[in-house]
This record gives C-alpha cells, sequence and structure tokens, in this order.
C-alpha cells in the first residue's frame, strides 16, 4: 500500500506539471503568419529549377524556409531577427552554374541562423539472411546507390497549395525501376501549434516545418531488398556529433513507438541552448494509411562529418565553404519485418525547425480519464486512511479497566 | 464441493454389500492397482493434473505467437484478439450447461472425453486454418476449442472431488490449478522457440510454418484426451471394485434463481469481471508491448508473459492458506487489485523494469483467486451455490470475449499508454465498488 501511494503521488505530480505546461505553454502557442511563393524573383518561364519560398512572420522576426529540387533535394531553414527580411536570388548567375553567392537573405546583417538537410542517397541491399543489419553485410550485397542529385524533380502541380502552405517534390531516375515509381517528398509549413494527422503524427509549431518522405511504386533490384536513406545537414552553428533518442511513455499519437530521435544544432560556446533541430520517430510505414500493423522501426547512424557541402545548389549557393557537413543514414525496417516488395511503399516523416524540438504530452482525453478514474479512489483511500488512523487512536485501550 | 465437506472418505468406507469375498480379493491387488490405495489414487492424481495441462498449453497459444500469427495470416490487433473472442463466446452459455451435462446426459467419464476431445479437434482445426491461410477456420476452431476448455475445468474438479476428500481436496485442487499455470508457462516460453526452428526447416516463415507449429501444440491436447480415456477407465475400475456411484458435479443449475441474488453477490460478480478483463487480454497483448516499450528481446518478452502464470502456481496455495486463516476476503481483494492497479501504471507511466510490475500481477492474481470465489459461498445459500457459480463464469466469459475485442480496437488505434490507461480505469471501478 505504501508503494502505491508513493507512485500514485508521483504520478499525480507528473500529471499536474503535464497540466501546467499543457496550459502555459507559449513557446508552442506562438503564431506565425506564413506566405508562399515558387521561385522567387525568376522572370523567364520556369527552366526544371525549382526554390519554394516559405515566409513564416513572427512579431519580431523572420523564419524562411526554402524547399528546393536542384539536384539533390533540400529543405533550408533560415532565421532573420527582421520582420521584413526577404530572399534575394540572382538566376542568372545561378542558371549559369555561379552557385556560390547567388542565393542571399537580405538584410544579410539580420541573419541568425541558418540549417539545411538535404537528401543525398538512396541505398539498396539485398538482406539475404533477414537481419536488417546493413553494416555487417559485404559490400556485394549492396546494389548501385541512387544518385539523387542525378535524379529529374518536379513539383507536382496538384500539390501545391497557398492555402495550406504545401508542396510536394517527386524524382525519378531513367533506370527501369523507377518505371513507374517515384520518391517523392512533401513540405508543409505551419502557422500554429498542430499535429498531423497520419502516423506518425509528429508534433509542430509555428517555428518547425514537416517533411514527408515516401518511396512509391519502386521495382526493388531483389525479393529480399530493403533500403536506407542517406541524409546531410549543414548548419551555421555547431551540430551535436550524435542524434539523441528520447524515450517517452505516451505512443498515443504512434501506437507502439516510445522514443523520439532529435539532432540539435548549438552554439558552440554555449551547449545547453538549442538553436535548431531534425526531429523524427523511428517509424517508417509500408502503407499510405497506415494501420498498426504497417510499422516498421528505422534506425540511424552516428553523423559523420564529411569535408564538402552537399550535392545540392541551392545550398551551396547559401552556404560558404568551409561549414561543417555532417551526414548520417536513416535504415529502415528490423529483422523478420517484411520486405519492402509486400507493398512497394515506404515512408518517413522528420520535422525541421528552429529552436526546441516540441514536446509530446498526454491527450485532453486521457488526462480526463486519469483524473477522474485515478484521482477519486486515491482520494477515498487517503481519507479513509486518515479517518480509519484517528478512529483507532481514539480507541486506544487505556490500560486495565476495572472490574467494578 | 462447497455442499460434500464430509468428514470420512468415502472411498475407505467399507461397503457393507461386498462381504467378505471381496475384502480377500481387495486385499490381493497390489498397491497400485487398488483402488482404495493412496498410491493408486496418486497415480489418478497424476493423470487429474494432466488432463488440463493441454487445454491451457493450447489457450494461449496465441498470445505466445502474436506477432508471427498477425503477420502469418495478414491481421490487425482487433482480427487477433477474435481469436481470444472466440474462445469465450460458447462458454458464456456453457457455464451453465456444463454441470448438467456432466450430470444428467453424459456421466462424468463420458462427458470427460468428449470435452477433452472437443479441445482436441479445436485445436486441431485451429491449426488447420492456419496451414490453409483461412482465418475464419482459425476463429472456429478457437470456438470449438471454447466449447471443450471451460467444461473440461469443471469435469476435472468433479473427478477431484469424487476422488479426494476434506483436507486433501483444497491440496489437490491447488495442485491442479499449478500445473493449468505450469501448462500457460511452457506454452508462453516454448512455442516461440518451435516456431522458429520450424522456420528454419522450411525456410520461410508464413501461414504453413504457423499451421505447423499450432499442430505440433495440438499434440498436448491428444495427450490430454489420453488421459480423459485413461481417467475414464480407472473411474469405472474403481466404481467396479468399489461399487461407488459416478461422481456428480453437485451443481443444481436453476435460472430463476438468478433474482434472488443479493446485491453483494452483483457487486462480487462485477469486481470479477472488471478484474480479469485487466489480466488475461493484457498478457493476450503483452508480448509486442514489452518488445516495442522496454526494447526486450522476442523470447525474453514471452518469459516475462509468463511471469503472472509461473507466479500463480506456486503463491496460489500458500495465499490461499493465508486467506483461510485470516478471514478478512474483502480486505485481500481490496488489495490484490490495488496491487494490479499499481502494477498496470508502472507497466504504463514509468520505464521501471517491468519484472517487477509483471510480479506484483502474479501476486496480485493469485491472491483475488483466492479470496473472491469464496467469497460467493458467504454470500448465497448452498443451493444457488451452482448457479452463482454458473453464473460468475458465464459473466467473466462475455466480458472477457468484449473486452478482448475492444483491447484489439484500442491498441489498433490509439496505442499501449491509452489500452493501459482502459485497463487502469477498469481497475479503478472496481475500487468504488469494494469500498
Amino acid at each position: 500500500m505504501d508503494i502505491g501511494l508513493v507512485q500514485s503521488s508521483t504520478f499525480i505530480l507528473c500529471l499536474l506539471i503535464h497540466c501546467t505546461s499543457g496550459l502555459t505553454g507559449d513557446e508552442d502557442d506562438y503564431r506565425r503568419k506564413v506566405s508562399m511563393e515558387l521561385n522567387p524573383g525568376q522572370s523567364e518561364p520556369s527552366s526544371g529549377v525549382d526554390v519554394v519560398h516559405v515566409r513564416a512572420v513572427g512579431s519580431d522576426d523572420t523564419l524562411h524556409f526554402l524547399f528546393c529540387n536542384h539536384r539533390a533535394p533540400a529543405l533550408m531553414l533560415v532565421h532573420t531577427n527582421s520582420s521584413f527580411s526577404n530572399v534575394h536570388i540572382n538566376w542568372t548567375a545561378f542558371l549559369n552554374g555561379n552557385y556560390s553567392g547567388s542565393l542571399k537573405v537580405v538584410p544579410e546583417s539580420s541573419v541568425q541562423f541558418s540549417s539545411a538537410l538535404v537528401f543525398t542517397r538512396l541505398w539498396e541491399y539485398d538482406d539475404v539472411n533477414d537481419t536488417a543489419d546493413p553494416e555487417h553485410l559485404p559490400p556485394s550485397s549492396f546494389f548501385p546507390s541512387y544518385e539523387l542529385q542525378d535524379f529529374s524533380w518536379n513539383i507536382r502541380n496538384a500539390t501545391y497549395n497557398l492555402t495550406t502552405h504545401t508542396a510536394t517534390l517527386c524524382g525519378r531516375n531513367s533506370s527501369n525501376s523507377f518505371m513507374n515509381g517515384f520518391l517523392c517528398l512533401a513540405f508543409s509549413a505551419f502557422e500554429s501549434r498542430g499535429r498531423d494527422s497520419e502516423w506518425p503524427g509528429l508534433l509542430h509549431n509555428a517555428n518547425s516545418s514537416q517533411l514527408h518522405v515516401w518511396l512509391d511504386n519502386v521495382i526493388p533490384r531483389s525479393n529480399q531488398s530493403r533500403f536506407i536513406l542517406e541524409v546531410q545537414s549543414v548548419s551555421s552553428a555547431e551540430q551535436k556529433g550524435q542524434v539523441d533518442v528520447l524515450k517517452s511513455i505516451d505512443d498515443e499519437y504512434t501506437p507502439s513507438i516510445f522514443k523520439v530521435s532529435q539532432w540539435v544544432s548549438s552554439p558552440s560556446n554555449a551547449s545547453s541552448e538549442i538553436l535548431g533541430y531534425t526531429q523524427w520517430k523511428p517509424v517508417a510505414y509500408r502503407t499510405e494509411h497506415p494501420k498498426f500493423e504497417d510499422a516498421t522501426p528505422c534506425r540511424h547512424s552516428d553523423p559523420v562529418l564529411v569535408s564538402e557541402l552537399p550535392p545540392s545548389g541551392w545550398v551551396q549557393a547559401l552556404f560558404r565553404d568551409g561549414l561543417q557537413t555532417s551526414t548520417l543514414n536513416i535504415t529502415f525496417s528490423i529483422a523478420g519485418d517484411p520486405f519492402y516488395n509486400t507493398t512497394n511503399y515506404l515512408s518517413w516523416s522528420v520535422l525541421v525547425g528552429l529552436g526546441n524540438p516540441p514536446q509530446d504530452s498526454f491527450s485532453p482525453l486521457v488526462l480526463t480519464i486519469m483524473a477522474v478514474g485515478l484521482g477519486t479512489p486515491l482520494a477515498l483511500i487517503l481519507f479513509g486512511g486518515v479517518g480509519a488512523g484517528i478512529f483507532k487512536r481514539n480507541q486506544h485501550p487505556q490500560g486495565y479497566e476495572p472490574i467494578n | 464441493m462447497a455442499g460434500m465437506g464430509e468428514e470420512e472418505d468415502l472411498i475407505t468406507e467399507e461397503d457393507p454389500l461386498t462381504g467378505q469375498g471381496d475384502g480377500s480379493a481387495r486385499a490381493r491387488r497390489s498397491p497400485c492397482s487398488d483402488p482404495a490405495h493412496w498410491l493408486h489414487r496418486i497415480v489418478v492424481l497424476v493423470f487429474m493434473c494432466f488432463l488440463g495441462f493441454g487445454s491451457y498449453f493450447c489457450y494461449d497459444n496465441p498470445a505466445a505467437l502474436q506477432t508471427q500469427v498477425i503477420q502469418d495470416m495478414k491481421l490487425n490487433t482487433s482480427g487477433f484478439m477474435q481469436l481470444y473472442a472466440w474462445y469465450s463466446w460458447p462458454n458464456v452459455v456453457l457455464c451453465f450447461l456444463g454441470g448438467f451435462l456432466l450430470d444428467r446426459v453424459f456421466g462424468i467419464r463420458l462427458g470427460t472425453i468428449i470435452f477433452a476431445s472437443f479441445v482436441f479437434v479445436g485445436q486441431i482445426i485451429f491449426a488447420s486454418g492456419a496451414l490453409f491461410n483461412r482465418f475464419w477456420l482459425m476463429e472456429a476452431g478457437r470456438f470449438v476449442f471454447g466449447i471443450g476448455g471451460e467444461s473440461l475445468a469443471v469435469a476435472q474438479n468433479t473427478y477431484a472431488v469424487n476422488w479426494f476428500k476434506g483436507k486433501e481436496l483444497n491440496l489437490v485442487f491447488g495442485l491442479q490449478l499449478s500445473m493449468a499455470r505450469l501448462g500457460s508457462t511452457v506454452n508462453m516460453n516454448i512455442m516461440g522457440w518451435v516456431y522458429d526452428r520450424i522456420k528454419d526447416l522450411m525456410g520461410s516463415a508464413g501461414p504453413t510454418t504457423l499451421g505447423i507449429a499450432l499442430m505440433i501444440g495440438a499434440t498436448t491436447c491428444l495427450f490430454s484426451l489420453a488421459c480423459a480415456l485413461v481417467l475414464g477407465f480407472l473411474d469405472r475400475r474403481a466404481e467396479r471394485i468399489l461399487k461407488k456411484e459416478q461422481g456428480k458435479t453437485g451443481e443444481v443449475i436453476k435460472l430463476t434463481d438468478v433474482k434472488d441474488f443479493p446485491l453483494q453477490l452483483w457487486l462480487i460478480f462485477i469486481i470479477c469481471v472488471c478484474y480479469y478483463v485487466a489480466i488475461f487480454p493484457f498478457i493476450g497483448l503483452g508480448q509486442v508491448f514489452f518488445i516495442e516499450k522496454f526494447d526486450f528481446s522476442p523470447a525474453e518478452a514471452r518469459a516475462i508473459n509468463s511471469v503472472v502464470y509461473i507466479i500463480s502456481a506456486p503463491a496460489s496455495p500458500v495465499l490461499g492458506f493465508m486467506v483461510d486463516r485470516t478471514g478478512k476476503n474483502v480486505l485481500w481483494v481490496a488489495c490484490a487489485i490495488l496491487a494490479t492497479l499499481a502494477a498496470h501504471m508502472m507497466l504504463a507511466f514509468t520505464f521501471w523494469n517491468p519484472w517487477i510490475a509483471m510480479s506484483l500481477m502474479g501476486l496480485a492474481y493469485s491472491l483475488l483467486a483466492c479470496a473472491l470465489w469464496p467469497m460467493v459461498s458467504f454470500v448465497v445459500p448452498e443451493h444457488q451455490l451452482g448457479t452463482a457459480y454458473g453464473f460468475m463464469q458465464s459473466i467473466q466469459n462475455l466480458g472477457l470475449a468484449l473486452i478482448a475485442m475492444a483491447a484489439g480496437a484500442i491498441l489498433d488505434n490509439r496505442g499501449y499508454l491509452f489500452l493501459e490507461v482502459f485497463f487502469c480505469a477498469c481497475i479503478c471501478s472496481e475500487c468504488y465498488l469494494s469500498s
């Protein structure tokens, strides 16, 4: 009974903390005014090179998102401390191949933080022994990688939506595998706090943007193929040398997933402050509208430094040489899980944003059930126990009672 | 059972009709074949205990092979839990009829053999459903299995009462329960290994692999059927030699008694339902929970899932003794409920080592069983006991069937935390009732 009381009181404390943080979560209730444009400043008709520019304006700062498709697809984030900043693109220089300096955010002095997430390669390997452990497989198990910088990308017209601030980019190469298949990336920007309706139901706020990546109808090159996605990240601050995996007891929004992975950037002199993040749940789904059994866990490798900037024209346009680029691999599936060819579909979602990564909390329904269901009996026990104790004390025998 | 607590042992009573001739005939038998001798009764006890082994082994086959069943048959969790729901449905009705069938229609010997056959045939159908990749056949198999399973337990108890009396009876019941739990434990820990070996032999996973593994599980049911046949033979022989009557369940089921049940009995029913629905469906779905949340390997997850059964095997007799001595049944029931609540809360809201929570759950489960079921006999007159127990079993099965499906649906849509909170809410509602 004592253990139960201690646990219950700890638990009630956690409940209260969650409730209050839910009520007073000022950072997460922040709103931004979001606007979207395609190819800002381009006078000539589209040359197949697209960049979607989203301006999310706050009270005294602006967050610029650039979702672009020149060579390797990339999502860039620039944070300025002015609400009047804008991007300036020198299209002539860029289309001629002089990337460096052709993309600027002006006024340049207002730029506080910038980062980029680039999708560089898609690896496919033959998992003959069904171990889903590519690090320990011989190089012969790996098929030639798909270099995403050599894919031809275009933005699907139907999905470029100015009201919901979403755009989808799909790409393929000329090989047989991609005859009817695509690798697509769907970008979304947000005005305020919310949650994606489809799993993994990542929680976002006004400082975040979401990328939903999926591999659809690609013909695998073996019957036991599994995939690995290689991403690279550049940041104006220092990126942590490892991805943090946080454990959570709440899997309401992503059933059976109790972890969150996040990769953060901090200033080099203050590693406790977080300037920007890349956050995801370590799960991928095998169908477009996934059910519980369609989930497949994914793992990540430790970030490794590389010497060059990522192979994306726009990233090279914004970032100067000399900045550190890190690369890591996301490995999909674990041993025993169905292979890619069971559904020919694989999807994964990632959040890229500014400041501290969003933290999940209990839904109001769960909180209500817990408060009503658990609070009342505990109160009963407490008062019952106290009452019984007082009653017993009053009943304490006085010693020998006189016979007469 | 409750109404047959006589002092003397029926079997060792001198039968006035045998006379001298039979007495000397009895003296010529060896101890093992002399039905009156304790050695023979131990042999019978062994067969009695193993009678229920197959049924309990195969009952939790789905839980032991949860991921494999879901993947090979391409199910979601609600579909998977149907396998448990279909086991419970026939028992909503059969709990009333079981005693009647055993007493009036078949007799204990034939009845036991029939029910053991149902168990065996049901498991074969279940395995065939997997072999032929037909999920509806698997559900039908579980239905047939369910018809036999619970009634077999009634038959087992009847045999026990017939062969053992007085103080021996508690020990025998305890042993039978322990054997049942042993069957569940062995199932949890072995079936996964069996499946993996077959997968290696076949080269791949799939419905056929699952079907073969389940067929191997069916051999335990065949073994139980064999025990039923042997028991029938030994019982008939004892009847012939000792001239005693075929055992009866003693249950008198009269449905009109239901309207006379006092309020406390209804509360006991509700507590029973609410409690067991927070245990068995959880064990059914537990394996994947331990793998995902606590990063256990599949073998470890199966082992911890079986802890509740492993603990209740030795704990039941001990706790039963304690409850008998102290007598405060209501207090023990409340303790058991609180302990289970604490265990579920630990599993839901912390990452503490789940062995602690599951061990606590095992103790609480044993304690509740020892304290709750006898309470019925305190509250209800003797001639209504049969109806009361039958009703209790019936509601329990109804609750299990419904909640099994609900648990599957909850898990599919909202995940494990919500499921645990749901179980906590079930248990909390009992706190109101027991106070």
